[in-house]
């Protein structure tokens, strides 16, 4: 139960390849935090520093107040899970779990009390004395996650580990790390690809890309107030929508101008864009799936498009659109809000008209892809 | 122009002439041979079609390794090969340095990183000197002593004690051999010499040139050691000053120790490794080099008689070859030629005759694999030297084969086969026999490997309506060369270098009938290895020869590897395989 | 066409691959008998060699008109042959424990830690396997010598020269650990292991194939090594190990009496190899394969 303090922590390998620039953190105690981006972004390589595998090229790492640059992963009191689970072939379940504590010369009695502790949380307690290739890819996951357990350390790190799951047990385990982060009430460092996992899991989301922090912030601060474009696409699933067009201002009111519909940004944003003093011009406009509304018909604020594909999610349905000038939209569209004449109408290559509400939109300059609102100066 | 770009135009100048040079010389060695000129006076049949043939086809060979590597690169470049090496978790990196021409790059940038280096290292030493505090200072005379003021005792003790068995030792013996080196010895051995104490005659020992060259290499890795040792201590005192300055602790010597179970563990597990092969391989190589320069034979070994140094004398005595029939620079020729027809012939053989009988066996289909693959495996199990030797016996003039043809007259006396007397029959049969050894090998090894090959390459395959034989070529064989590249270089280069089967099977034999053998004694299947064997085992006993002969094996067999090295890529990437 | 000649044309089809199938499976069988044929032929000489009473030397045929066990009792009895056994075992059992030992710290360090001079290690190491081996003969005989370890003395001397470079032989089994996933040994490292506990409690129990294919090549090279053993026992007959000693029985000058005991003498030292051999077998295929496969 530690505070982590990471501060211009750099990572440089030997072949002069920069993996991580100037990464400040404070990660406050007990605090969930996940780490996410695109392959390549540097998320593992900062845990793996903050866990002692990874050398620091530069800058300090602090756990509980104590700079750990110099520490050995085993002085520095962590616990880390693996995406491909590592656990030791030659052990039963039991050692696994026991590994660490034997390690540390505990009395056989605790070990035993700790262990069938943690495997009855963790619901394996008929699995101890098999050894990890005779369990399933959830069972074995969930031994790892008992090795860490165990070792009631400062901090808990987790490196990607539901990736290598099935996409059913992936949802399964997610919620199962919830409820394990109430009973451990520790801090945690967790790593992932997955926007979903990071949004679902972490009190804050650190979002990555090539060595650099794009955003920190909470999951709704970034689902809502993405400082760049590339938070923005990153954060939400289907994607959002993005295309290039014009912001004009007439006196207070501002407006868009995508294919040739004309569309006004109302509410805070209105506000927002004003105190800001945006003076329009050219930008990039950002609509989410779901923020996209079909129009009844043509009206100055919708624009013509035509259904390519309807991807039939239960729920709701996800329409791929094409607008004249040939952008390709994706709208959202709840499957109760629509009557059942409505659906018959959206097969392939129907007349729709989309829209989006005014105060939905996010605005980003083309140069720079910052937020013209949230983006930092 | 400004000095940063003067510095890469001066390599590529030493480079272009280093390459126009080698290619002249080249040039220059092909226009003689073509004209008859080189291997003309070989020993054995001077300048005999049959010697260009030879000559050609190893020419050829080489040629076809080299083909062989390219293609195979070109092949594994394309997208579909890589899928399939994808399949097999190994990720090709499209890497610019390591082709052929950025490895003449590397070297040049290797020699201008390496006087950087020193630069830097002076630069270092001199201003931790002028920065350092007095304890600093006293530690560029008295190693060990910032350590032992900074309370770092293990430390100060193994540094002061190492200062101390080197000064001992220079003063006592190191001196000595140093001074003598350059002379390798003044005064000769004295036999009956007039001892008036004893009245009788006796003999006064001299100098030793072989002692004195081994010391003397002894004595400067001993000085290279403690250079190295002293700039380490330098550098630790700077270390120590900095970790201080920021406030921290120093390591104890608890800490250090513990250390070498921990983060410096490799230092421990490295340590016995290494200081056996630099005092049983590294050493002995250098000596060896050395000797090459010197004039170390059976008559002046050193103790009786002194040898001295002699410069490049028996390089060129080996690589003239306008020197006469019996020179060594004829025979040397002669047999590395024949050295790489064998290389590539044994090794060819046994890679594709090996996969073929490992094809059979695994077959679909076929039964009793087992059977069939622990009869090939036991003949691994038995000693080599044993199945050579017998089959050396049954192939002599006298022996099973013959005398069992004689017996039902297939031939008469006087008309036996010639498995060894005759050097194209004995040259052939090392080579057939070679087969019979080899093959047990690589049938384990294409299996393993064949069993690995995805099967839905094959399917795909057959679907396409691919033959039998189409399959082999474009899948087998190409699967079999991206994985096994490496194993065919070690084992071109082994079979180089296979003195087992040569010496157990022929001695090097035959050699010339008439009595007026060659060089060193050499006969037609002499390997470079055997015949340096033979030399070293000699009446003579030309040490300098065979180690000149070393150095060229080590020559040629790092030319092939650096040629191979470079084209072929499932080599270099050892982390594209984990 | 009919219905019944489509079937038919397609049964006849089936029947010319069936055909043709067994054809070709036919003609390996026969080309495997053939190659086992001649694969083992010259052993099963050498063991019928070894029971032929009649003559020392070599003979015209076979089977041996008057069998028995003279061979083998001379061998024991009139030479050195239970010496140079029991050098040659003693070598092979120091060489390979020591050498094991050896190869196993080399390719585990080389495998699993990062250190500055570990790629220029590498190299150098293969640049050194470029020279030939043998060259360095001349000089370790005299120092050998110098410190008296040869001719009667060699056994000791041997093993030195066997192991002492051992440590240039570690490719086979650092591609084995390089299999051996890293994050295992990041596992332990967190979980509190030193360096040292990784390798004796993770990696090594782990290792055990490669641990035996290790020790299995180290305990026969010595059985068949020439050069070297020649070299240093340099004619001293005590010295000697099997190699050496039955290759003198060879000689111009012995082989007319002892052609039948270096038969007698190779089946004896073949035996316990081949056993041995036998029944660790797997993991040789395992190293050699893997071997090839990682360079």
């Amino acid at each position: 139960m530690a505070s982590v303090k990471l501060t211009n922590v750099k990572k440089i390998y030997d072949n002069n390849v920069v993996a991580v620039h100037d990464f400040n953190l404070d990660i406050k105690d007990k605090e969930f935090v996940v780490f996410v981006g695109p392959s390549g972004c540097g998320k593992s390589t900062t845990l793996r520093m903050v866990a002692g595998l990874e050398e620091i090229s530069d800058g300090t790492v602090e756990i509980d107040g104590e700079v750990v640059n110099d520490l050995q992963p085993k002085d520095r009191n962590i616990a880390m899970v693996f995406q491909n689970y590592a656990l030791y072939p030659h052990m039963t379940v039991y050692d696994n779990i026991a590994f660490s504590l034997r390690l540390k010369k505990v009395p056989e009695d605790v070990i035993y009390a700790k262990v069938t502790n943690a495997a009855e949380i963790l619901g394996i307690t008929q699995y101890l004395m098999r050894k990890p290739r005779a369990l399933s890819g959830g069972q074995r996951q969930r031994v790892a996650i008992g090795r860490a357990m165990v070792r009631d350390s400062k901090v808990f790190l987790m490196d990607e580990p539901l990736s290598n799951l099935d996409a059913k047990l992936r949802n399964q385990m997610r919620a199962e790390i919830i409820l394990l982060r109430q009973k451990l009430d520790t801090t945690f460092i967790y790593v992932t690809h997955d926007q979903t996992e990071a949004m679902t899991l972490g009190d804050r989301i650190v979002i990555m890309k090539d060595g650099y922090i794009m955003q920190v912030g909470t999951p709704m601060e970034v689902f809502e107030k993405p400082s760049n474009l590339f938070v923005a696409e990153f954060i939400g699933a289907p994607k959002m929508n993005v295309l290039k067009t014009n912001l004009v201002k007439e006196g207070d009111r501002y407006f868009v101008t995508p294919c040739g519909a004309k569309i006004e940004v109302t509410g805070y944003k209105e506000k927002l864009l004003a105190e800001k003093g945006v003076q329009g011009g050219e930008i990039l406009l950002g609509a989410r799936p779901e923020h996209i509304v079909l129009a009844d018909g043509p009206a100055e604020n919708a624009i013509p498009c035509k259904l390519e594909v309807n991807e039939m999610m239960g729920s709701e349905l996800h329409l791929h659109v094409f607008s004249e000038d040939g952008t390709r939209w994706i709208v959202r569209v709840p499957t109760i809000d629509l009557s059942e004449e409505q659906r018959q109408h959206l097969t392939n290559g129907a007349d729709l008209y989309i829209t989006f509400e005014g105060k939905a939109m996010h605005f980003f300059d083309p140069e720079t892809e910052k937020n013209l609102i949230y983006g930092e100066e | 122009m400004s000095k940063k770009k003067l510095t890469p135009a001066i390599i590529k100048l030493v480079l272009g002439c280093i390459a126009l040079a080698v290619a002249v010389i080249f040039a220059v060695m092909l226009g003689r041979f073509l004209n008859g000129e080189i291997p003309v006076k070989s020993p054995y049949r001077s300048g005999s079609l049959l010697f260009r043939y030879v000559f050609w086809l190893a020419l050829s060979g080489i040629a076809a390794l080299l083909l062989l590597g390219l293609g195979l690169r070109e092949m594994i470049k394309s997208s579909k090969f890589n899928g399939m090496a994808k399949a097999n978790g190994i990720e090709l990196k499209e890497e610019k340095s390591h082709r052929l021409q950025d490895f003449f790059k590397k070297i040049g940038h290797g020699f201008v990183n390496f006087f950087k280096a020193i630069g830097r290292e002076a630069k270092d030493i001199v201003m931790t000197f002028i920065h350092g505090d007095w304890k600093t200072k006293i530690s560029y005379l008295v190693m060990g002593f910032g350590c032992f003021a900074r309370g770092q005792i293990l430390r100060g003790i193994l540094f002061l004690l190492f200062e101390i068995v080197f000064i001992g030792y220079m003063v006592i013996q190191g001196g000595y051999w140093l001074s003598m080196l350059p002379s390798l010895g003044i005064n000769e051995q004295l036999t009956n010499q007039y001892d008036p104490v004893t009245d009788s005659y006796i003999k006064v020992p001299g100098d030793n040139s072989f002692k004195i060259l081994l010391y003397g290499v002894l004595t400067i890795f001993f000085i290279i050691a403690f250079l190295y040792t002293w700039r380490v201590n330098i550098k630790q005192n700077r270390i120590a000053e900095e970790i201080l300055k920021s406030g921290k602790k120093l390591r104890s010597g608890k800490q250090d120790l513990h250390s070498l179970v921990d983060d410096q563990f490799h230092k421990t597990l490295l340590a016995l490794p290494m200081t056996g092969i630099v005092i049983f391989t590294v050493m002995p190589i250098v000596f060896m080099i050395l000797v090459a320069f010197t004039g170390y034979d059976g008559a002046h070994n050193g103790m009786n008689k002194l040898f001295h140094w002699e410069g490049l004398t028996h390089f060129n005595e080996i690589l003239n070859w306008s020197s006469g029939t019996k020179s060594y620079s004829a025979t040397f020729g002669e047999i590395l030629v024949w050295t790489l027809i064998w290389a590539v012939f044994a090794t060819f053989s046994n890679y594709f005759l090996g996969i073929l009988v490992a094809m059979g066996i695994n077959k679909k289909g076929i039964k009793l694999k087992k059977l069939w693959r622990t009869v090939l495996v036991m003949t691994i199990a038995i000693p080599q030297f044993i199945s050579l030797m017998f089959v050396s016996k049954m192939f002599a003039k006298d022996g099973l084969i013959n005398l069992f043809l004689l017996n039902h007259n297939i031939i008469q006396l006087g008309g036996e086969l010639p498995f060894w007397e005759d050097p194209v029959w004995a040259r052939v049969t090392v080579i057939i026999i070679n087969i019979w050894i080899g093959i047990p090998y690589l049938m384990l090894i294409a299996t393993g490997i064949l069993m690995n090959i995805p099967a839905d390459l094959y399917e795909s395959a057959k679907i396409d309506g691919a033959s039998g034989w189409k399959q082999f070529s474009k899948i087998t064989l190409p699967y079999m060369l991206f994985i096994t590249g490496p194993y065919l270089l070690t084992s071109f280069i082994g079979n180089m270098n296979n003195f087992n089967v040569i010496f157990l099977l022929t001695g090097g034999g035959p050699t010339n009938a008439a009595g007026s053998s060659a060089a060193g004694n050499a006969g037609y299947t002499d390997l470079l290895i055997t015949w340096l064997y033979k030399i070293t085992m000699g009446e003579e006993a030309k040490y300098y020869m065979a180690s000149v002969i070393g150095i060229m094996v080590f020559v040629v067999v790092g030319v092939i590897a650096l040629i191979v090295y470079n084209v072929l890529p499932s080599v270099k990437n050892e982390e594209d395989f984990q | 066409m009919s219905k019944q000649d489509i079937t038919y044309g397609t049964q006849k089809r089936h029947m010319g691959m069936r055909a043709a199938k067994t054809l070709s499976n036919t003609a390996v069988y026969i080309i495997l008998a053939v190659i086992s044929v001649i694969w083992l032929i010259p052993f099963v000489f050498i063991v019928l060699e070894s029971f032929r009473c009649e003559c020392h030397y070599q003979v015209g045929y076979i089977i041996p008109q008057k069998w028995g066990f003279t061979n083998y009792i001379e061998l024991f009895q009139k030479t050195d042959f239970p010496k140079w056994y029991l050098n040659t075992f003693i070598i092979a059992l120091f060489t390979a424990v020591i050498q094991t030992f050896i190869v196993l710290c080399m390719s585990y360090t080389l495998s699993r830690f990062r250190f500055k001079m570990r790629k220029a290690l590498m190299q150098f190491m293969l640049i050194l396997g470029f020279f030939p081996g043998m060259l360095t003969m001349i000089i370790l005989y005299r120092v050998l010598k110098d410190i008296g370890l040869t001719q009667e003395h060699a056994v000791p001397g041997l093993i030195l020269v066997y192991v002492a470079s051992s440590g240039m032989g570690y490719y086979v089994s650092k591609g084995f650990f390089d299999t051996i996933p890293k994050s295992l040994d990041e596992a332990a490292r967190i979980d509190g292991a030193t360096r040292a506990q990784v390798l004796f409690r993770i990696i090594l129990p782990l290792a055990k194939p490669i641990v035996i294919y290790t020790i299995l090549t180290a305990f026969m090279a010595p059985w068949g090594d020439f050069v070297f053993a020649k070299y240093i026992s340099f004619g001293a007959s005590a010295g000697m190990n099997v190699a050496v000693g039955l290759n003198s029985f060879l000689s111009l000058d012995q082989i007319m009496n002892k052609y039948t005991l270096f038969c007698a003498g190779g089946v004896v030292v073949a035996i316990p190899v081949v056993i041995l051999f036998l029944c660790l077998q797997r993991y040789y295929v395992e190293g050699v394969t893997g071997g090839a496969v990682k360079g």
